[in-house]
């Protein structure tokens, strides 16, 4: 099983480790709601080195790329990022992916739901290799700063022209003497920052963002809490709904696709389904405060009918709710309507307008930082 | 359940025919979710977008959108949230 390379650093912190298709990844260091509200109120660091991420050359990796994402990569301007995704030629979801347009490289981040060996396979069908794909699994760690001030952090660790770069951007820095590249990013609606930094850097890295994390009150967290962060920032989330739904469209990745594209993976099936039209879409819902079966799997009714399956949910410390995600047949996916949970006279849910929350980092002017 | 969606439902279809246009997106309606962010990620518009937006939502429904309320423009549900409720506190659509 793939390990991060931060390994030792997390386990001396009391991470409790479990697997991810076939990857090892950090669930937790502590109680869930405590790195839930370390992000909402300061900082949370997490190794996101479970990312898989590789390097390209320039002018053959925008062609590999753009043939294999949904997203225009040739449109990426300089120093900005590209949020898509990767589909198998089914047009079903593999991974959420970042193209960054970094320099004389273009790097490709990306969350994907298949085991290692699978994604290396794909990567190596689709021409990696004589595009000069340089994979960073084993040589890198992938460090992700979440909250209303992992501002503060970057800004401590590589100067005030950080703050100046604008969401979906990448820059280059060093950290003793060692590359690291800071992509402005994150899912949790609150700042986010990951960090990419060669292995004989990684470790001091950890510890500088770590000393300065807990300094603010933050704490280290593992990938549980992110499924409640996406969950309550509306960011579409692979690990949860995109991987119950695998259809970009009924999950509203539209915006993530560049119709007019020749061709990506899966374009051909995304087309048809597109041109057949739309017979479910993802819509958020709301439980009472007490209600607690507002669950995956669970059953949503409307007029006596079953009429949809909750296919991803959290407990929101911030509303203090479940909330959930459920395809609705498009005559009912609208928000403001009240259904029952799990049979025809269960209790009311509500559907809702997303994103439910206002975060803290929405009330930061950059002249204030 | 049908009155609350035929409320919601022209709203939804004017502001996004209104983005389409006054933001010359390469979408359809259909395209569009209704609880995508409109700045930042998802649609990905910048601050002279949110101008744009800003105009086009109260030249549609005639209503204002002050600027310490630009969280309304989180998505366009919120938006829709944002219309509805200033209808109710007005009496109805001008």
């Amino acid at each position: 099983m793939k390990r991060s390379p931060l390994r030792d650093l997390l386990e001396r912190n009391g991470a409790v480790f479990r697997e991810r298709y076939g990857t090892e990844v950090v669930g937790r260091f502590g109680p869930r709601l405590s790195e839930h509200t370390a992000v909402r109120d300061a900082i949370g660091l997490s190794d996101f080195s479970w990312v898989r991420a590789y390097s390209l050359p320039e002018e053959k990796g925008i062609d590999f790329l753009d043939g294999l994402v949904a997203g225009n990569v040739p449109k990426i301007r300089f120093g900005r990022l590209l949020h898509t995704f990767l589909a198998d030629t089914g047009g079903n979801l593999l991974g959420d992916c970042y193209v960054a347009n970094n320099d004389q490289e273009f790097l490709f981040l990306c969350e994907s739901i298949i085991a290692d060996t699978e994604f290396d396979r794909l990567m190596e069908e689709a021409g990696a290799a004589e595009a000069g794909a340089v994979d960073l699994a084993g040589t890198h760690a992938l460090l992700s700063l979440d909250g209303f001030r992992a501002w503060e952090i970057v800004k401590k660790l590589f100067g005030p022209d950080v703050l100046g770069l604008p969401y979906l951007s990448i820059e280059n820095y060093t950290f003793q003497g060692q590359p690291v590249r800071l992509v402005r990013a994150g899912k949790t609606s609150e700042f986010g920052y990951w960090l990419l930094a060669p292995v004989a850097a990684a470790p001091a890295l950890f510890l500088a963002c770590q000393s300065e994390v807990e300094q603010r009150r933050g704490r280290l967290c593992g990938v549980d809490v992110h499924d409640d962060l996406r969950l309550e920032g509306r960011f579409f989330n692979i690990h949860a709904e995109g991987r119950r739904v695998r259809d970009p469209l009924v999950l509203g990745l539209q915006w993530m696709i560049d119709f007019e594209k020749e061709r990506f993976l899966g374009c051909a099936a995304i087309r048809s389904r597109r041109a057949a039209g739309l017979h479910r879409k993802l819509i958020g819902l709301a439980a009472e405060p007490e209600e607690d079966a507002l669950r995956g799997g669970a059953r949503v009714f409307h007029d006596g009918a079953p009429v949809a399956e909750v296919v991803a949910s959290s407990f929101s410390a911030l509303l203090n709710r479940r909330l959930a995600l459920a395809p609705f047949p498009i005559a009912l996916a609208y928000s403001g309507l009240p259904f029952r949970l799990g049979a025809p006279d269960g209790p009311v849910v509500r559907s809702i307008s997303l994103p439910p929350i206002l975060p803290k980092s929405l009330s930061v002017k950059l002249d204030e930082m | 359940m049908a009155s609350l969606i035929a409320e919601r439902a022209p709203i939804i279809h004017a502001l996004k025919e209104e983005l389409i246009r006054r933001l010359n997106l390469p979408f359809t309606p259909e395209d569009i979710h209704e609880d995508i962010s409109l700045l930042g990620s998802g649609l990905g518009l910048d601050s002279l977008d949110a101008l744009e937006i800003v105009l086009g939502i109260e030249h549609c429904f005639q209503v204002r959108i002050p600027d310490e309320n630009i969280a309304v423009l989180r998505s366009i549900n919120t938006v829709v949230d944002y219309v509805l409720a200033q209808r109710n506190q007005t009496g109805g659509p001008a």
